[in-house]
């Protein structure tokens, strides 16, 4: 005891100084640690969720690319299949429209053959009619003075019944 | 010269107010100061001093880590706030003016000021705050049982280490308090004989000398604390399996 007191102790500044470090362990504690380190975790925490927010935007941008690509591959063969499609169906028209002209055109043809064909069998007629009409009248003219009336009659009527066979 | 027993100043009723007690007052103020602007101006985004102010708090937190692992959220605030309390003390001594200016009594110069260090008083208090808190930590973490165990045993090998634990305990606050205590005061001595021979220029080696080794005491004492603190603070047993490899 007397050696600490060669040193200066003195059990007043002691617990003077324990108090007076107590109070500063507390407030440090309270005020400087606890902030700080608080803050620190919090920060760790937010700088690691901004991290995995990245990575998760990362990720969905690229599977949103992906997707992407996917829709424009499958827009891009919906395309082809239509143009395709519109091309057989084009041909297939065309070739039907064709089909119906020319059966259309044969038809006309056809029907323009018979009318000719009708007309030419009427003009015939009218033209054998007349031809035996004017036969006749040529005989019945040219007979008149020749023959007697029932010679006229009889060489007529032959005529007639010639003509007509 | 220097006395080893601070000067008194005044007295307030019983209390005897001395340089080192003002010197101590002055040292909380500059702490005080500081842990409130730091609490003030804490942002989530730091400007240079805040960034710097974590730097030093995370070094000292992840070191304690390393060394107490699960017992860092208890030790860490000793171990820092001795090693800021006992920084700020030792470099306060060299404050201009600390120790410099004051009155004269019977003929002798009594400094208003003196380093807070410098004192035995406040180097034994912090001995033996460093000491009960590490028992106390002890006994809460490891429980009273393991905590015996390291000081007494039926095996007579065991009771001899242990009666040397105990005694090692008692040389722990001695050897911490006197370290800081001794090289403190002597730095002061130093400087003040230093200063006697010649004034100018002459002591600023000593000074910058004093500097380091107010932060290297700083440290020894903060560190042995924390190591103190992680050792008791776990279990004997596995205390020894970890020496034993």
């Amino acid at each position: 005891m007397e050696l600490l007191e060669k040193f200066g102790f003195d059990p007043v500044l002691l617990i003077a100084q324990v108090i007076n470090f107590l109070i500063i362990l507390y407030v440090l504690k309270r005020f400087l640690y606890k902030p700080i380190l608080d803050m620190l975790k919090k920060r760790e925490e937010t700088v690691k969720e901004g991290l995995k927010q990245a990575e998760e935007a990362r990720l969905l941008l690229e599977s949103t690319q992906e997707k992407e690509k996917v829709i424009i591959k499958k827009a891009r063969l919906a395309a082809e299949q239509m143009i395709k499609d519109a091309k057989t169906q084009a041909q297939e028209e065309a070739k039907l429209i064709e089909e119906t002209s020319k059966k259309q055109a044969a038809r006309l043809i056809e029907d323009a053959q018979r009318q000719i064909e009708l007309s030419e069998n009427e003009t015939e007629k009218k033209l054998a009619t007349y031809v035996s009409r004017l036969a006749i009248e040529l005989l019945t003219k040219s007979s008149k003075e020749l023959f007697s009336e029932k010679e006229q009659k009889e060489i007529s009527q032959n005529a007639i019944k010639h003509i007509k066979q | 010269m220097v006395t080893f027993s601070s000067e008194s100043i005044f007295h307030l009723g019983f209390f005897n107010v001395t340089n080192t007690i003002l010197n101590t007052l002055l040292v909380d103020a500059i702490i005080l100061g500081l842990v409130f602007f730091i609490a003030k101006n804490l942002s989530k985004i730091p400007n240079l001093f805040q960034s710097g102010v974590e730097l030093t708090v995370e070094w000292f937190y992840n070191l304690t880590e390393t060394i107490a692992e699960e017992n860092t959220k208890k030790i860490f605030p000793f171990f820092m706030t001795f090693f800021l309390f006992i920084l700020v003390a030792n470099w306060s001594g060299l404050i201009p003016g600390v120790g410099s200016i004051g009155f004269f009594e019977e003929g002798k110069l009594v400094p208003l000021f003196r380093g807070t260090t410098s004192d035995f008083n406040t180097t034994l208090a912090l001995a033996l705050i460093s000491a009960l808190a590490t028992h106390t930590m002890s006994i809460g973490t490891i429980g009273i049982k393991s905590y015996l165990s390291r000081y007494f045993s039926l095996n007579p090998i065991n009771l001899f280490i242990g009666l040397l634990e105990i005694i090692s305990e008692f040389t722990k606050v001695i050897s911490l308090s006197f370290r800081l205590f001794g090289n403190i005061f002597a730095g002061e001595i130093v400087l003040i004989t230093v200063s006697g021979i010649f004034a100018f220029l002459f002591p600023i080696p000593f000074l910058l000398l004093e500097i380091i080794v107010g932060l290297v005491q700083a440290l020894v004492f903060s560190m042995l604390t924390m190591v103190f603190m992680a050792v008791l603070s776990t279990p004997h047993g596995e205390h020894a399996k970890e020496v034993s490899h």
